[in-house]
């Protein structure tokens, strides 16, 4: 969920500009070292924005009608981690805005934060949470897609609930307000991005399963598992 | 699909020529003197004039141009509309009940969304103005220039590459799908999905390999060259550019405050 150029009044923007900078500079000095260690990375990862932004160039399957492009956070911190995702979605988010006129460059640095650092920083820990208490692979993949997509609407309702405090209820008055307006959307479209993720990873196990092992989502023993359910 | 990629008419457009930097200064002083601005008019003045700029001297064809800034004006309606009903104190200048509730807009509320509404419009006109006539490769340049680091830089590259491949790819999976009737239903449409989603991954990933390989075989060391294309900046641009910002700060500044109602 993109918030428009110009929607954040001044000091906002330039307070998540702040709030993100770190974060993605240390994404950066985290991919540097990755590459210097292994030279592979950096066309994986190279192919890995492009997946993420053709993704999130396509229409879902629409439930409300409106915007309804899948995010794609959950899935890329599932992959890569969020250090990397958040590298990942300031390119990715700086396209879309030139390309496709989502987001702007004044409101990047609350773009950011909140798809590239908040979504997937929930929907990483969710999904090490499910792993370790043992709840199946899809399941688990579903929740942290799903979570990831939450907790991006959430944390965007409340960029704009602090930009725009209501005049009786305040902060939290607005935060209602923003919340229940994008509620209709954001709610069952993350649902849906779940579902669309726990396929995706089913078809990837199915043809390529030796990628997930790589990129350390799963190990051999759970990959094992997953390969002898599914019929022949 | 192809015609909503706004680099494709960058590349074609007659300003394309012309300094990037300029542009690129140009824009973000549009963008900062919109965002600061107080008083609805300066925006409203930046997004005509940049609107008349994509439209005559990038010659977009206007219709094109008013379904472009579509989509971004509905997402910014629908906040202005919480700002305008649940903003400001003061008498209250119409209400409507809806589901036994009464909403109230107050002329403070007014203001401010008229404000925010009118610096998104300004903002979004920027951006089209630098998308529609400065392609992605003339900005790369442009970036190491900056001193922005190189793996940075090169990860933007590689996947601007490959946003072009893996779209053809998709749209094409797309289609094939929705001859064979893959997405009649919302149940289907979610399986189609996700087989192209999951397809494309693994095609992307192939891919990634096969350009590691490439790029190894060729003696790839972390770095690729670029070669900015130097354009001169003719005496009259600068002119006109520093003017225009001039002007803008100018009536941002005298109309501080100031409101249409």
């Amino acid at each position: 969920m993109h918030i428009m150029e110009g929607f954040l009044p001044h000091p906002w923007w330039e307070v998540w500009y702040a709030l993100s900078l770190p974060v993605v500079a240390y994404g950066i000095y985290r991919m540097n070292r990755l590459v210097k260690e292994r030279r592979e990375t950096l066309p994986l990862l190279a192919l890995a924005g492009a997946f993420i932004f053709v993704l999130s160039s396509l229409k879902l399957p629409s439930v409300t009608g409106s915007c309804s492009h899948p995010t794609g956070t959950g899935m890329g911190a599932i992959l890569f981690g969020p250090a990397l995702t958040a590298v990942l979605s300031l390119i990715v988010l700086v396209y879309q805005a030139l390309f496709l006129a989502h987001g702007g460059i004044t409101t990047l640095g609350a773009n950011v934060f909140s798809m590239g650092i908040a979504g997937p920083a929930v929907g990483y820990l969710v999904y090490r949470g499910c792993t370790r208490l043992n709840l199946h692979f899809y399941l688990s993949i579903f929740l942290a897609a799903t979570l990831a997509d939450w907790a991006t609407y959430l944390v965007t309702t409340l960029q704009l609930a602090l930009a725009f405090p209501s005049a009786t209820g305040g902060v939290v008055g607005s935060f209602y307000a923003f919340g229940t307006v994008f509620a209709l959307t954001q709610v069952p479209l993350a649902l849906v991005e779940g579902v669309v993720t726990a396929l995706l990873f089913k078809y990837i196990i199915q043809v390529k399963g030796d990628v997930m092992v790589k990129l350390k989502v799963i190990d051999e023993k759970g990959l094992g598992k997953l390969r002898e359910a599914i019929p022949a | 699909m192809h015609n909503s990629l706004l680099d494709d008419l960058a590349l074609a457009s007659p300003l394309r020529e012309k300094s990037s930097r300029l542009k690129l200064a140009l824009v973000a002083a549009a963008l900062l003197v919109g965002v600061m601005s107080t008083s609805p008019v300066a925006p409203l003045f930046i997004a005509l004039t940049m609107s008349f700029a994509s439209i005559r001297l990038g010659k977009v064809p206007a219709g094109f141009y008013g379904k472009l800034l579509a989509p971004p004006l509905v997402f910014a309606l629908l906040g202005t509309v919480v700002i305008l009903l649940f903003f400001g104190s003061g008498p209250e200048i119409f209400s409507i009940s809806l589901l036994g509730q009464s909403f109230g807009a107050t002329a403070e509320g007014a203001e401010l969304s008229i404000l925010v509404l009118s610096r998104t419009i300004s903002g979004t006109s920027c951006l089209f103005f630098l998308a529609l006539t400065t392609p992605m490769v003339e900005l790369f340049a442009l970036l190491k220039g900056l001193r922005l680091p190189d793996s940075f830089v090169e990860l933007s590259m590689m996947i601007y590459r490959y946003i072009f491949v893996f779209l053809e790819v998709a749209v094409g999976t797309t289609h094939a799908q929705a001859m064979r009737l893959g997405y009649d239903g919302l149940l289907r449409s979610i399986r189609s999905f996700s087989m192209m989603a999951g397809t494309l991954f693994i095609r992307s990933w192939e891919q990634g390999e096969r350009l590691y390989t490439a790029m190894d075989a060729r003696c790839y060391d972390g770095r690729l060259s670029l070669f900015e294309e130097k354009r001169r900046v003719e005496v009259q641009e600068l002119l006109g550019a520093c003017g225009y910002v001039a002007a803008i700060t100018a009536l941002a500044y005298i109309t501080r405050g100031t409101s249409l109602i």
